[in-house]
């Protein structure tokens, strides 16, 4: 296992993949944290919370769990390029224990979705007291409080990477696999959670559950209050947490265990 | 080296409607460069895939003296494959894909240098795959199935895209690696290619074995060519 390990970090190390996922984690994080703070709340449409309150705070950081595709994405695309690119054979060749190699890629991609984690979180936690600095603003949030939320977003940024691996091994087929992964951020997601009714179970499926643990359950309330006039159900921190990572579990033993059989042609 | 035998017995797969391979038996001697030769799509790839485990088979088995390629201790150190979908990632370098390789083999770092070398690669070591030509893919898929020193070398076609003085210097390496006890398995569906460097024959038609037998009695059958021809009409007859 060991050795498939350091197989799969000389791979990384020999791609371009770190240095972007350096280059994304920096710039998703910061920038669009940035670009919100500086957005003068009374002039927003739903009306949002001020920086000086804890909710726009959430606000703000929440913005992240938006862009939770991208490190979905690193995940998708590093895993089904082994398809693209035919090289899966010939690691299949060096390792035929095809459930010890997925297991090595998820770690390793586990690791590098931490690290992407840390670097996203790091920015926008940069962003936001900058912003709040910049405007003269006291942050409606104390240094704890806002260090968990970034935790709870570097988690997320990890767990995301790890989804993403899974629905890549799954899928196979890179296109597909990008597409599934796009289609459910862009479209089943958002629909999900603004269907009455059917927007029960958002705060269960993985958006909801980051939301709950980042705090930033305000846009899913005011869009669900402002299309079906109906509170939007929620879940505590603790709960979105464990939901988050049970779905990093569930698609690690799917991604072990389904490309065993599969022919190779 | 070791003798490993390669023991093929009974191997069947079917996708779909199609029986790609219907019963394919046959041994690759040790010391000897057998060659399996059939027309595209007469079911090569396939049976190569399974020898390996790529592709699971319906039915049979495929052995390397005595253990299937997924028991094997030390499978590339083994069994060097370089079958029809080695690929490697664009933006990687030669040096970069082999690395990779030897890491997730088992093997020693050192030994990177020592294929590359071994297939002429040293002025492309550090370029990205990306500007590769065919010939010299197919020369970087050969150093990765070299990286565990095998015993054994199972090869796909393997002259794809090489230029004349490639095709020479791929069958004086897979002669030399036979005279030194290994044990070679090479796909072909140019005849002529394989005649002057095989010592025995397997004859694969439409997922079927048509005949087997040493470089002698293909000999006396009148050579590759005319046998080939010979059993083929008469595939096509039955």
């Amino acid at each position: 296992m060991s050795r498939l390990i350091r197989g799969e970090l000389t791979r990384l190390a020999s791609t371009r993949l770190p240095l972007w996922t350096v280059l994304l984690a920096v710039a998703s994080g910061g920038t669009m944290t940035a670009l919100l703070g500086f957005i003068d709340p009374d002039q927003s449409n739903p009306p949002m919370p001020g920086l000086d309150t804890a909710e726009g705070v959430g606000v703000v950081l929440g913005i992240n769990a938006m862009l939770l595709f991208v490190p979905a994405l690193i995940g998708t695309i590093a895993v089904t390029s082994e398809y693209r690119h035919r090289t899966i054979g010939t690691t299949f060749l060096a390792a035929p224990h095809r459930g010890a190699v997925l297991s090595a890629k998820l770690l390793v991609y586990g690791l590098l979705g931490v690290v992407y984690g840390v670097l996203t979180s790091g920015a926008a936690g940069l962003a936001v007291s900058g912003a709040a600095a910049a405007r003269g603003i006291l942050l409606g949030t104390g240094p704890a409080e806002l260090a968990m939320l970034l935790a709870g977003l570097a988690v997320a940024a990890a767990v995301y990477m790890v989804i993403g691996v899974a629905i890549g091994a799954l899928a196979g087929n890179q296109l597909i696999a990008v597409g599934i992964v796009l289609g459910y951020f862009y479209f089943l997601e958002p629909l999900l959670m603004i269907v009455p009714g059917v927007n029960a179970v958002h705060p269960f499926l993985p958006g909801g559950a980051t939301s709950a643990l980042m705090g930033s359950t305000f846009l899913a309330d005011a869009l669900a209050s402002e299309l079906s006039g109906l509170a939007a159900p929620t879940i505590s921190a603790g709960l979105g947490a464990g939901l988050l990572l049970a779905y990093a579990v569930v698609a690690a033993v799917a991604a072990v265990a389904v490309p065993l059989r599969r022919d190779l042609r | 080296m070791s003798a490993v035998d390669i023991e093929v017995a009974g191997l069947a797969k079917r996708f779909g409607q199609v029986e790609a391979v219907h019963d394919v038996t046959f041994t690759a001697k040790a010391g000897q460069v057998t060659g399996f030769i059939g027309a595209n799509g007469a079911g090569k790839s396939t049976t190569l895939r399974m020898l390996v485990g790529l592709t699971a088979p319906d039915r049979g088995s495929a052995e390397f003296g005595g253990t299937p390629y997924r028991d094997l201790v030390d499978p590339s150190g083994t069994v060097g494959a370089v079958l029809d979908i080695a690929g490697a990632h664009p933006s990687m370098t030669a040096v970069g894909h082999l690395r990779t390789y030897a890491a997730l083999g088992g093997h020693a770092p050192a030994r990177v240098d020592e294929v590359i070398t071994l297939t002429g690669l040293e002025p492309y070591a550090h370029r990205r795959i990306r500007g590769f030509s065919t010939g010299m893919r197919q020369r970087l898929a050969l150093a990765t199935a070299l990286l565990g020193d095998p015993d054994v070398l199972v090869l796909d076609e393997p002259s794809n895209g090489l230029d004349p003085a490639g095709i020479m210097w791929l069958r004086l390496f897979i002669r030399r690696f036979a005279d030194a006890g290994g044990t070679v398995l090479i796909s072909s569906h140019v005849l002529a290619e394989l005649e002057q460097v095989v010592d025995g024959v397997v004859l694969i038609e439409r997922g079927r074995v048509l005949w087997s037998g040493s470089r002698a009695q293909l000999a006396e059958q009148g050579g590759l060519e005319a046998m080939y021809f010979q059993l083929a009409t008469i595939g096509e007859l039955a």
